[in-house]
């Protein structure tokens, strides 16, 4: 009797206790939501780095040595692949420039593809059976490259200090010639209420507001990372220190096995992309791109490469554009195309036959089945909860939590916890 | 300025005391089982940072018969029974394990079925050591796992030489007690 009146008011409090945390947490989760990201990636980016620790301790090094050598080198590593990122990203003025360059390439390729001269001109067959259904979807993809209002004003300042080369300028009055109505922007309607020198200071104050709150919400970043790397396993001796006996070792086998699934998985992915971007980054500079342009479209290939049937698509886009927009390409080696786009078909065709005939099979820890399906509805859920985090993030979090379950499941069947 | 320096000391001691006591009192434990018993005090420092202390309560399963193993226990204090059901689906104590005592050894080689179950008959407490962190250990420092796979390996030499010669004795027992049934007829 008495032993019934302690396990009713264990379950009581456990269940009193269970309640009151998940609504804490659940309250935290939604008021704390910018930090889920960067708190994520750092555990993410120490996870990926444990091998990394355990090599050098292997190696007779101490840890605390290992964890400096380590975040020396990914910090070096970083700063110099920024230094060469930020050099390549454009400022205001070449971004307009680009964009105008752009626009020009856009139409000339269109009007070629339509076998047209200019658009009051015959074209080819294609033009006659689809012309017009083509040109309105071209229409609404170069509208978000036409300068707004604002925009043409801040060019004609450039124009006015000659600041522009006559390359571009032939651009920008070819481009006036056919004129695209820009896509609407939130912020032209913002600019619209402000005068010009408020807007500027508006501007101004919103990218350091942006900046601060970026700063205030990642600095959290390295200290996630730092911690894990320095944690002698207390973080895991807390968890399952609560576990009640019955489930103690049940979940210490679940902990290693899904330890030991998610690492695998996470570092044969980065594996996987960094080679793919490595191979489209030297393939590039094979077929005589510059050096920070080839690194940009690297990075973001070999990033976007984790997303499934998507990710080739973004680098492929990413390399097609900047081709579109460079004159002149010199390739390395004589018998390469000196054709930008067909150079860029070949670099990117190559890098998924390589990732496909021999990264994926030497990246065996991968070997997560998720149904094509599956993977579809994740990235556009991802995209749809956090743009492009979301996407790129969604398949790691869906594979954690399918090996998370699954090993949960096994487990609590081999220990008689469940039929 | 001397309080200053007395209440430093004071926390100081405290800290020490607080922080070490635990891994100290693990490591005097650990030092005296015959499977870590090769092991400097430093190198059992470090696998003290892996060693689970738990507490259990009478008639409580440390692991039961049929379960993967995936750990050895260390009985810190208090008394395990080892035990089996039987046809009529009753317990049957196998053997009684105490103070310093180890058992579900062979966890640490393979996650096979445990053979028996251990069954808490005293208020117990007692130190897990997971395969997992031994393999870790392997790699990380593996001159301590190879120590403790060595003598591993030798415990299990000596028990399946024990259970040869068990088994030795009853096939003369069982022939001699046919001798008998054949001279009787």
């Amino acid at each position: 009797m008495i032993n019934n009146d302690r396990l009713n008011r264990s379950r009581i409090f456990y269940f009193s206790l269970f309640l009151f945390l998940a609504i804490v947490l659940g309250y935290l989760l939604i008021v704390l939501q910018n930090l889920i990201l960067p708190i994520f990636m750092g555990i993410l980016a120490a996870y990926i780095s444990l091998p990394g620790i355990n090599y050098l301790k292997r190696k007779g090094i101490p840890k605390s040595a290992a964890i400096i050598i380590l975040l020396g080198v990914l910090s070096f590593v970083v700063f110099v692949i920024g230094q060469k990122v930020v050099s390549a990203i454009p400022n205001e003025k070449e971004n307009l420039e680009l964009r105008i360059q752009l626009q020009y390439k856009l139409d000339e390729n269109f009007l070629a593809f339509l076998g047209k001269e200019d658009y009051s001109s015959e074209g080819n067959i294609i033009d006659n059976l689809v012309g017009d259904e083509l040109y309105q979807i071209f229409q609404s993809v170069t509208s978000f490259l036409a300068l707004n209002e604002m925009e043409v004003t801040e060019f004609q300042n450039y124009i006015d200090s000659s600041l522009v080369s006559e390359r571009i300028l032939f651009f920008y009055v070819e481009n006036l010639k056919h004129p695209i109505l820009p896509a609407p922007k939130l912020e032209d309607a913002t600019s619209t209420k402000n005068t010009s020198s408020d807007n500027s200071n508006f501007k101004a104050n919103s990218k350091i507001a942006l900046f601060l709150n970026a700063v205030s919400t990642w600095i959290i970043l390295p200290f996630i990372f730092i911690f894990i790397l320095v944690d002698e396993g207390e973080i895991k001796s807390f968890f399952l220190g609560i576990i009640p006996n019955r489930y103690f070792e049940m979940a210490f086998a679940t902990f290693a096995n899904v330890d030991k699934a998610i690492g695998n998985y996470l570092r044969g992915t980065l594996l996987q992309s960094s080679l793919v971007g490595l191979t489209i980054f030297l393939g590039l500079l094979f077929i005589g791109f510059k050096i920070q342009a080839a690194l940009l479209i690297g990075i973001i290939a070999g990033i976007s490469n984790a997303i499934p049937f998507l990710g080739p698509i973004i680098g492929l886009g990413t390399g097609i554009l900047y081709a579109m927009i460079v004159e002149g390409i010199d390739p390395i080696l004589p018998f390469l195309p000196d054709n930008a786009v067909l150079g860029v078909l070949i670099v990117v065709s190559l890098a998924q036959f390589l990732d496909n005939a021999v990264f994926q099979p030497l990246v065996l820890g991968k070997a997560v089945n998720l149904h094509p399906l599956v993977v579809v509805i994740g990235v556009t859920g991802g995209s749809i909860i956090a743009g492009f985090w979301g996407m790129l993030l969604a398949i790691p979090t869906i594979v954690i939590f399918k090996v998370v379950i699954s090993t949960v499941y096994r487990q609590a069947k081999a220990y008689y916890i469940i039929y | 300025m001397e309080d200053i320096i007395k209440t430093k000391s004071l926390w100081k001691d405290f800290s020490r005391e607080l922080f070490t006591s635990q891994s100290k009192s693990v490591v005097d434990i650990l030092k005296k089982i015959p499977l870590l018993s090769d092991l400097s005090r430093r190198e059992l420092k470090i696998i003290s940072k892996f060693a689970y202390e738990r507490t259990y309560e009478i008639n409580e399963f440390i692991f039961e018969a049929g379960q993967p193993g995936a750990a050895m226990f260390i009985i810190k204090e208090g008394e395990v029974k080892i035990v089996k059901k039987n046809d009529a689906n009753e317990f049957i104590e196998i053997a009684v394990f105490q103070n310093g005592d180890i058992l579900g050894e062979l966890a640490l080689l393979d996650s096979s079925p445990r053979s028996a179950g251990a069954l808490v008959s005293k208020p117990t407490r007692a130190i897990a050591i997971f395969r997992e962190d031994l393999n870790n250990l392997l790699k990380t420092h593996p001159d301590i796992g190879g120590k403790i796979m060595m003598h591993l390996a030798i415990i299990t030499g000596q028990r399946l030489k024990t259970t040869t010669t068990h088994v030795m004795q009853m096939e003369n027992e069982i022939n001699k007690l046919k001798g008998l049934l054949n001279d009787k007829q």
